[in-house]
């Protein structure tokens, strides 16, 4: 189908849920927060007018909390429990063009030589159907890192808003047309908006100035928090921990945030990264020079979670557009 | 599918105490067909854990040529080494491994040797030493300076005495002025000075030093004084680690990945990057 | 005799090495018999313990808690069960309003010659348990959030304009005479730090102004900077107060500015009966007269949640907590959660899961509202700056209150009196301890 009414798409969620997909898109959990939530019904679905999201899909296939495997414990003798091998099937609608490139930006690193295998069952499993974005606000910034509203990275299948209460669907891949049909058509929006840095620039200033004072200047009312990786799509740093009682328990990951002083800490309590400043730069460093030169690709999605999310308006956009000759060329 | 985080589950068969908070734990794999398969390079490193505290990083400091066992040396600071503090003989540890790049012993034959270590250092250099001792004939003089802040806190102690009895190879032990007793034989001062007092050349010569940061800064020197060439000079650097294998993002140095692009770095990459660890 | 099914309820019994646990050596050797279903757990003096091993006990699957110690009096570490019934005032109506059954859990004083009121005491207990059923508080299927509107605030007319004038003379000036260090005010994005008398332009006195900027005080980039002079507006003032009584900061070291305010919108602002600051050093714009009276009850919005039943209360933290993600961006944005290794991020032993589990996030949450109790001044950044919106500010009410009506106590308000929690009082009431 080349059309499809909201009602239409609500319709196939309800048909979704009930077959046992598991069902995520943008809910209206309190008046003023709109989150990507696991779907109770599909009349949870937000589709009115565009929204941000304050969290991304990254839960789909990097959850919080998953446990790696589990273990028992008799005397001196340890047992293994494996985790089921099986990942339920995993629809996200909704998502926005910076949510979706997020996934194979993320699969480069979850297969660097080791493969991650809890990750790409997740992957394999989820199908995502992306809302192109007809709006965008003042902390977007999508096109500064090679993307845009209606980017297809990522994406099984793309939706148009036609204002009028239906979508344009373009199926992308075998799991869109497995979910939605044949879709061809295509938006032709309006020009995407312009560049608002200079993403190369922002990569040689973190290679060339790693000692410079900018970092420690610009992150001084840095909190420290874990708000900005936490709602990124694209960050992904995690922790390993073991957790129960004496007799089993599992050995988890958890997500982990570099802005977390412990993060880096040594138990012989040296730390590289001592300062916010080191650390702010780290955030920086390994999304605009580590990442791309390591996978060809920006570890950054220019949604905008992280300025939104943080409580002292920090942010990659406010930070980046600090640096010395980052505006676009 | 295999679970890439999931360990090996390894018995402990020995357990030796070197000071009074280091021991090293002797490990083998229940598995008999891993035990065959297994094989690693010296100067990589595992993931060890107890169950119940979690996991830590230390180099596999046995040699590549001990096909029975694997050997791990640690100092007990934090949970996870106050839990292995506690195992025994018979206990189950938990390995994953072999990770990160080991010494290029191969590229290394027919050079000098010079190791230097400091303090808890010295099992990541064990492991390199015993492996040119088993493979005496690809390597040319092999000089060894060890040193610590005291004499108790000296580990590998009797291994020393049986490294200076092999041909062309010269032990020299120290300890930092005022950590020696009485009855000390070896030298006294921090390991560069009394490097530089033992005179040896190392033009021809690979060394490998590990120890502390300001160890470190002050042996640079003295290698080049006596003529060797950054890119033959290498250490194993360490950084907090989770996962081992390049994904959890904790242990990047600038733009390398510990865990995996190193633990092993010559000097001339070293001074390459930033001071991020 | 057991209940439907043969349940047999597990009680997990925290008490005092000195007293009850001797009461309950008493019990044994005079062959008074009780329940086996109490597992007894020692600890030196009901003073050490936590109240997040009140919480721990029902995650590990007890169907009832008792915390039993020394009579008032005779602690034999003097004061440590007055800490504790102080503690234990503040963290029950915490609990009560998170929506945990308070049925299960038990508070008693039991001498080492009571034998026989420790018998009494389990063998009550575990019958009432008994009857009541078993007890899962974390097995409960989240219902949906009760989205409160929060309030909104009562927002005046500022008086801007020239306030942000005064306040960026004040600022340069200060900077220029060298009489302090950093300027640390309100940006167009947040925070700033001005160093520079000609940088003070950047600051802003308006209604984005809601940050509380007391927390800076705790870092030490900042302190390394020198001696700050800091914009505080009346609720962050109390904050100021606080951290003074607990020596975290030097009032004489610190200049502070401070902001007369009608309002910025936000929930607790209509509320706010402290528009001004008492103690700056100086005051921009302000005023003489009375503080008109706020707008609203501050516990309204506790009510309307109290005035549901513990189950659903229990059903809305539990799908309030689901959503947390242990950024701990609460904990950083507080000015009063300054430990330089916080509780959470010890690990021998992990007094507190770090994941984000039910039971992870339910034990983090308790374990800051109760130290906060008494010291958390309302400023509400934690909730505004929670990025999964979790309505944090109820569970700081929920201490107010318990603060203000049994103490008449209000944190950051009298900087001559006692902390809180760090206190205690003789005549403490004890009606909920048996």
């Amino acid at each position: 189908m080349n059309v499809l009414t909201r009602e239409e798409l609500r319709k196939l969620v309800g048909e979704w849920i009930a077959a046992g997909k598991i069902c995520t898109g943008p809910v209206r959990v309190k008046p003023e927060l709109v989150l990507f939530e696991r779907l109770a019904k599909a009349d949870d679905l937000l589709l009115d007018g565009w929204v941000r999201p304050a969290n991304s899909i990254k839960e789909l296939v990097l959850p919080r909390h998953e446990a790696l495997y589990g273990y028992r414990i008799e005397k001196n003798r340890i047992e293994l429990v494996d985790q089921p091998e099986t990942a339920p099937e995993q629809i996200a609608i909704g998502a926005h063009p910076c949510d979706a490139a997020a996934l194979p930006i993320l699969d480069k690193v979850f297969n660097w030589d080791y493969r991650d295998d809890a990750y790409n069952r997740r992957r394999e499993a989820t199908t995502v159907i992306t809302l192109a974005c007809a709006e965008r606000d003042e902390e977007c910034f999508c096109t500064s890192v090679g993307l845009g509203p209606e980017a297809e990275r990522g994406s099984d299948a793309i939706l148009f808003d036609r204002g009028d209460g239906s979508f344009l669907v373009k199926s992308l891949t075998e799991k869109g047309r497995a979910l939605l049909g044949e879709g061809a058509a295509n938006g032709g929006a309006a020009n995407p908006p312009p560049a608002r840095f200079d993403a190369a620039q922002v990569a040689s200033f973190a290679r060339d100035h790693f000692d410079d004072a900018f970092w420690k200047e610009h992150a001084l009312a840095c909190l420290a928090c874990g708000a900005c990786a936490y709602t990124c799509p694209v960050c992904h740093c995690f922790d390993i921990v073991d957790e129960g009682n004496a007799r089993e328990g599992v050995r988890a990951r958890n997500w982990d945030a570099c802005q977390f002083p412990l993060f880096t800490l040594h138990a012989s309590g040296h730390n590289p990264r001592s300062g916010q400043g080191g650390r702010q730069r780290q955030r920086i460093y390994h999304k605009f020079y580590l990442y791309p030169e390591k996978f060809g690709e920006i570890l950054c999605t220019g949604c905008g979670n992280c300025a939104r999310n943080c409580p002292v308006g920090l942010g990659v956009l406010p930070l980046v557009a600090k640096i010395p000759h980052a505006e676009p060329v | 599918m295999p679970n890439l985080y999931k360990p090996d589950l390894m018995e402990v068969i020995g357990v030796r105490q070197h000071t009074p908070d280091v021991k090293s734990v002797s490990l083998r794999f229940q598995d008999a067909g891993r035990a065959r398969q297994f094989t690693f390079q010296v100067g990589q490193f595992g993931i060890f854990s107890a169950f119940g505290a979690g996991e830590s990083t230390f180099n596999i400091c046995s040699s590549s040529n001990w096909r029975d066992h694997i050997e791990f040396c640690f100092r007990k600071v934090g949970r996870v080494t106050e839990a292995l503090w506690r195992i025994e003989e018979g206990d189950t540890v938990g390995f994953r491994g072999p990770y990160g790049h080991g010494y290029p012993m191969e590229a290394w034959r027919g050079k000098d040797l010079i190791f230097l270590g400091g303090g808890i250092a010295m099992p990541p250099i064990r492991c390199a030493i015993w492996y040119a001792l088993e493979n005496r004939e690809d390597y040319g003089r092999i000089t060894i300076v060890y040193g610590a802040r005291t004499v108790g806190d000296l580990v590998f102690v009797d291994e020393l005495d049986e490294w200076a009895r092999h041909p062309d190879v010269r032990v020299v032990r120290c300890v930092d002025p005022g950590g020696q007793t009485p009855e000390w034989s070896g030298e006294v001062g921090f390991v560069p000075t009394v490097f530089e007092r033992s005179s040896v050349s190392a033009g021809n010569a690979v060394s490998l030093v590990i120890g502390p940061p300001i160890m470190i800064k002050n042996t640079i020197p003295v290698l080049k004084r006596m003529g060797a060439r950054m890119s033959d000079v290498y250490t194993s650097l360490e950084n907090r680690m989770k996962c081992g294998v390049g994904k959890c993002g904790r242990c990047n140095a600038g733009p390398v990945y510990v865990c995996k692009e190193g633990p092993v770095f010559t000097f001339q990459e070293l001074r390459a990057m930033p001071m991020d660890y | 005799m057991s209940g439907e099914n043969g349940f047999e309820p597990r009680i997990v019994a925290y008490v005092c090495n000195w007293c009850t646990y001797l009461g309950a050596d008493l019990a044994g050797t005079a062959r008074l018999e009780y329940p086996p279903n109490v597992r007894i757990i020692r600890l030196p003096c009901t003073g050490r313990i936590d109240t997040n091993l009140v919480v721990k006990a029902f995650e590990v699957g007890a169907d009832a808690v008792l915390v039993s110690g020394c009579h008032p009096g005779d602690c034999h570490y003097t004061a440590g069960n007055y800490h504790a019934r102080r503690r234990w005032m503040l963290f029950r109506d915490l609990l009560d309003v998170v929506g945990f059954d308070m049925r299960r859990i038990h508070f008693t004083w039991i001498s080492a010659a009571e034998g026989k009121k420790f018998q009494q005491t389990i063998t009550e207990i575990t019958e009432q348990t008994r009857a009541l059923g078993p007890y899962r508080p974390y097995a409960c299927g989240a219902g949906a959030s009760a989205c409160q509107p929060a309030p909104s605030g009562g927002a005046g007319a500022f008086a801007c304009q020239h306030s942000q004038a005064q306040l960026r003379e004040t600022a340069a000036r200060l900077l220029s005479e060298g009489a302090v260090k950093v300027v640390i005010g309100y940006g167009a994005r947040g925070p700033i730090f001005v160093t520079r008398p000609e940088d003070a332009a950047g600051l802003l006195w308006n209604e984005t102004c809601f940050a509380n900027l007391t927390t800076y005080l705790k870092r030490k980039e900042v302190r390394a900077l020198g001696k700050p002079a800091i914009v505080v507006k009346g609720c962050d003032e109390r904050a100021l107060v606080v951290l003074e009584k607990e020596s975290q900061v030097e009032r004489a070291e610190i200049y502070t500015i401070g902001m007369a305010c009608q309002g910025l919108g936000q929930p607790k602002c209509a509320a706010c009966d402290t528009h001004q600051p008492g103690f700056a050093d100086e005051t921009i714009a302000a005023d003489d007269g009375p503080a008109p009276p706020p707008a609203a009850d501050r516990y309204a919005a506790l009510d309307a949640l109290l005035e549901k039943p513990p189950e659903e209360r229990l059903a809305f933290w539990t799908a309030e907590f689901d959503r947390c993600l242990k950024c701990y961006a609460c904990r950083q944005v507080c000015p009063m959660c300054y430990c330089e290794r916080c509780l959470a991020d010890k690990n021998r032993p992990q007094a507190i899961d770090s994941s984000p589990t039910r039971k992870g996030n339910f034990a983090w949450h308790l374990s800051r509202a109760i130290h906060l109790a008494g010291r958390c001044v309302g400023c509400d950044e934690c909730t505004r700056a929670c990025p999964a919106g979790i309505d944090l500010r109820l569970l700081n009410l929920a201490l107010a209150r318990a603060a203000e009506t049994k103490f008449g106590y209000r944190a950051g308000m009298d900087p001559a009196s006692e902390p809180l929690m760090g206190a205690y009082s003789l005549t403490d009431k004890e009606e909920f301890i048996g």
